[in-house]
């Protein structure tokens, strides 16, 4: 397990870094989509649904770049668990309320016709990555890092550590 | 966690203030963008009291005001267009509504061209024509069809000759104006297009009152 943890953070890593950055670049081109998608949610006040709007696809690109990178594994893990949790409430709460509308993950959101909407795939997404993200918190020593490992032992002759 | 003092950190905090510095830099700049730029020169016929839209018939008292949120590039715009414009259009000239358009552009950087060529048109007195002919000839969502070219050319077929018209299209004199539109949209809470408020409040859009010709002249006349 000692030899396999690092390899796991860093699948954990490029997994959960990758989906951010992929899902913040596609919001970055479209910020009033993006806005758009939070207000559907009627969650928040619009003024701040609108300012998450914006901020959120910056924090994901912020979040997802270091992940990948493997700097400041342990906070960018547990930003980014705390970011799916929040948005697994948001789609929650639009599920049990029957709001009709797009989860607005990668891009996209706002309102769609009844019917349409689809709840459970992103649910299920978000509740993965917010795992491998409080795993990041948990462990966050990972192979090809930035961050130092706490035992040098765990970066040279791993063979040697039992 | 153990931080062991070296240079290796110093890299690793270098990285983390680079990554979120520059989105930091990029962040402030797009928040004050979004804020109403009161300076930007506004259209003939816009009220910035009324969400920066293109106002008919602003004077009357006593008819149900219709804002009308569109996205010259929404397909789906296109199709109520189709349904209700005659009757919207109808409204206008019989001095039945105020009716105000809010061209939104949420779609992409030709709803913004189109959004700015539509405000030109309003400068010609030729808004509702221009409205209704890039309705009816959409294209692929930002193929690079609608071009300021295109557009320009599409004036002359709603029946503008101005020199002006095409070098405001030309200069995207009205972008300002365009993203003033979207600030306000999206402060009265719009999340897909068309939305149709009547008398500030929306239709009903489960009881088919956007998509049934009958139902939404109904929905306007109720108030």
């Amino acid at each position: 397990m000692k030899k396999i943890q690092p390899w796991l953070g860093l699948a954990a890593r490029l997994i959960l870094g990758g989906t951010l950055i992929v899902a913040g670049y596609l919001k970055f081109d479209e910020l009033d989509k993006s806005q758009m998608a939070v207000r559907a949610y009627e969650m928040l006040p619009i003024s701040l649904a609108n300012f998450l709007g914006i901020v959120v696809p910056f924090f994901e690109l912020a979040v997802g770049i270091l992940l990948v990178i493997g700097a400041a594994v342990r906070i960018s893990g547990a930003l980014s668990a705390l970011l799916m949790i929040g948005f697994m409430i948001a789609i929650s709460q639009a599920w049990a309320r029957g709001l009709s509308i797009d989860c607005g993950c990668f891009g996209g959101g706002g309102q769609v016709p009844e019917g349409e909407a689809n709840y459970l795939t992103p649910l299920l997404r978000d509740t993965g990555l917010a795992l491998l993200g409080i795993y990041l918190t948990l462990f966050p020593h990972t192979k090809f890092g930035l961050d130092k490992s706490p035992a040098p032992a765990t970066q040279l002759g791993e063979s040697n550590n039992g | 966690m153990a931080k062991q003092p070296g240079k290796d950190n110093f890299t690793r905090n270098l990285v983390i203030a680079v990554v979120v510095g520059v989105l930091l830099i990029m962040l402030v700049p797009t928040l004050l963008s979004r804020q109403t730029d009161s300076s930007a020169s506004i259209p003939a016929n816009v009220s910035a009291d009324r969400g920066y839209g293109v106002v008919f018939n602003g004077e009357l008292t006593g008819v149900p005001v219709v804002d009308i949120y569109e996205d010259f590039q929404c397909p789906v715009c296109a199709q109520f267009t189709q349904l209700n414009g005659p009757y919207i259009e109808s409204l206008i000239a019989e001095k039945k509504a105020t009716v105000v358009y809010h061209t939104l552009s949420f779609l992409g950087p030709e709803s913004v061209n189109a959004a700015n060529a539509a405000a030109c048109s309003a400068d010609e007195g030729k808004f509702l024509d221009y409205h209704r002919l890039l309705m009816m000839n959409q294209k692929q969502e930002n193929s690079g069809a609608w071009d300021n070219t295109f557009l320009a050319s599409l004036g002359q077929t709603a029946g503008i000759t101005s020199q002006k018209f095409s070098s405001c299209v030309n200069k995207g004199e009205y972008v300002g104006w365009v993203s003033n539109v979207a600030a306000a949209g999206a402060k009265a809470n719009v999340n897909s297009t068309p939305t149709v408020f009547v008398n500030g409040k929306e239709i009903d859009r489960n009881a088919s009152e956007y998509f049934d010709a009958a139902k939404f002249k109904a929905a306007v006349e109720r108030g």
